[in-house]
């Protein structure tokens, strides 16, 4: 109900805010909603916007590919942990662009390229996450454990996976929320359709009530996976958590 | 009196950060009899921990002999040490899995156990919807559902407050009584020694200084006036000694194995 009225709140001030400039540059909520509509009758939308969910699906499935086993490793390891943790800071640092230009360059204008660009930038974060829940680890479960005679194997799966598990929930989600601003940018350096291109295409053509109408339109994708998907799955993830109550 | 712990000549050092070791257990000599009741007795760093990890085989860097026969080893540690996102009955459970009981005995099993601590009706909570003193209950329905001969137990009661301690020390009694397993229980409480014990071993800076035999007939009373004025001699006799006993000088490196005793000399730091 709060997030609801917040909204409700947000949508008034962006429709006050437009009214400052003229709505050729700064378009308000209705008439941005009015050209979304438009271009969603038309039915040009939907490639775009398919052709966006694949890179994100794409990259952040890569990505926790790639940084789940080096985080646990990471956090399993000391030695590891010495060798890998200037890497994964070096990882951080570089731009996304730069990943972007590389892959292109190297890949040629693709979609492997793309996916392996976004790819690669977020997976330096999803690493860190894992790294540190894995660090978390009680080892006093473990010990438990160890004194019932569970099985190596068994330790693995029901001591130490339900208490990784919450970090790599953690980190997909994390590791969305970068992947998302780096798809768009990506599109719009190498690619011929996506949110990102439309974004640009439309900034080129200096059509600000385009340009805000496919920010909208992302952001609304965005919010209906985060409430219809990600937080339904946590709830039944970790429903035996305690509520806290501040 | 046949003996299902025997412990000869059992030595363990730790390492300092400096490269200087600390003996942590001198010699010890132990005999468990079977269905004996016994209390390691000592102040905190005394190494009494040690020989539980060592006794449970979770420690297994040692020199001299350890042997534990008369089946498997039940182990109830400071905390409760369930695990959160399993139930009471998923906690149980996983212990059961875990040590291969027959599938067939599990349900009768785990309500016996339940029913004699009382938590019958929990089987369906989360360990966060219990109370510590349940959720230590629970922790020993875990470990005798797995019926152990031997029940090792490490200060189980010290982190709970007086009065659920005192009824959990009572019902273990009872349970004892009924079952008769081996129980090594080590404690730096003079009185909680004396209601459990059958004998009394009292460990000082990692030997065993006197054994004390408990002459109280059972079922005992925990105001029993005989347990008092018995516990009242220990601390006599050795609470100087106790009160004395040096802060542990070389922290040991860490080691997963050693978390116990890490735990132990901070808490033998925030007493003093």
């Amino acid at each position: 109900m709060l997030k609801l009225l917040s909204m409700v709140a947000a949508v008034i001030v962006w429709g006050l805010l437009s009214l400052t400039l003229p709505p050729e540059i700064f378009p308000g909520p209705i008439e941005t909603a009015r050209t979304l509509w438009g271009e969603v009758v038309g039915g040009q939308v939907w490639t775009d916007l398919a052709m966006t969910m694949l890179r994100v699906v794409g990259g952040l499935v890569i990505a926790l590919m790639l940084g789940v086993p080096v985080g646990v490793l990471m956090g399993l390891s000391r030695r590891a942990e010495g060798i890998l943790d200037v890497w994964v800071m070096i990882g951080l640092t570089v731009p996304s662009l730069c990943y972007a230009i590389m892959a292109f360059m190297w890949f040629g204008l693709n979609e492997g390229a793309a996916i392996i660009a976004i790819a690669v930038t977020a997976a330096p974060s999803i690493t860190i996450n894992i790294w540190e829940g894995v660090k978390n680890v009680d080892t006093r479960l473990v010990a438990m454990a160890r004194v019932f005679e569970a099985s190596r194997p068994a330790i693995v799966r029901r001591v130490l996976m339900p208490q990784i598990f919450p970090y790599v929930m953690a980190s997909a989600r994390f590791g969305l929320g970068i992947i998302w601003k780096i798809t768009v940018l990506v599109e719009l350096i190498g690619r011929p359709n996506g949110v990102g291109f439309k974004l640009f295409y439309w900034y080129q053509l200096a059509d600000m009530r385009q340009v805000l109408a496919w920010t909208l339109l992302f952001t609304i994708i965005m919010l209906l996976i985060e409430l219809l998907i990600l937080k339904p799955i946590e709830r039944r993830i970790f429903a035996w958590r305690p509520q806290v109550a501040v | 009196m046949n003996s299902v712990i025997e412990v000869a000549s059992l030595r363990k050092s730790f390492t300092g950060r400096d490269g200087t070791s600390r003996a942590v257990l001198k010699d010890l000599d132990l005999q468990v009899g079977a269905g004996e009741f016994l209390c390691i007795l000592g102040p905190s760093g005394c190494g009494k921990s040690t020989l539980l990890n060592v006794l449970a085989g979770l420690d297994k860097v040692y020199e001299g002999q350890a042997r534990v026969s008369g089946g498997r080893v039940g182990y109830l540690f400071q905390e409760p040490r369930l695990l959160p996102w399993l139930t009471a009955e998923g906690n149980l459970d996983f212990a059961l899995d875990s040590c291969k009981v027959e599938p067939s005995r599990r349900s009768e099993l785990k309500s016996r156990y339940l029913a004699m601590t009382g938590l019958s009706d929990y089987r369906d909570y989360y360990p966060h919807q219990i109370s510590g003193g349940m959720a230590q209950r629970l922790a020993l329905v875990r470990a005798l559902c797995v019926e152990p001969g031997i029940l090792l137990m490490d200060e189980p009661f010290s982190g709970l407050d007086e009065i659920t301690a005192r009824r959990i020390r009572s019902d273990l009694l009872s349970i004892w009584e009924e079952t008769r397993k081996t129980i090594v229980f080590v404690t730096h409480n003079a009185y909680e020694a004396c209601f459990l014990a059958d004998r009394i071993l009292v460990m000082l800076g990692g030997a065993f200084r006197q054994e004390v035999r408990v002459p109280i007939a059972r079922p005992r009373s925990y105001d029993d006036p005989a347990v008092f004025q018995l516990s009242r001699d220990v601390i006599k006799a050795f609470g100087d000694e106790i009160d004395r006993e040096p802060a542990p000088s070389a922290i040991p490196l860490t080691e997963p194995s050693l978390v116990d005793d890490l735990d132990r000399h901070a808490a033998a730091r925030m007493n003093i």
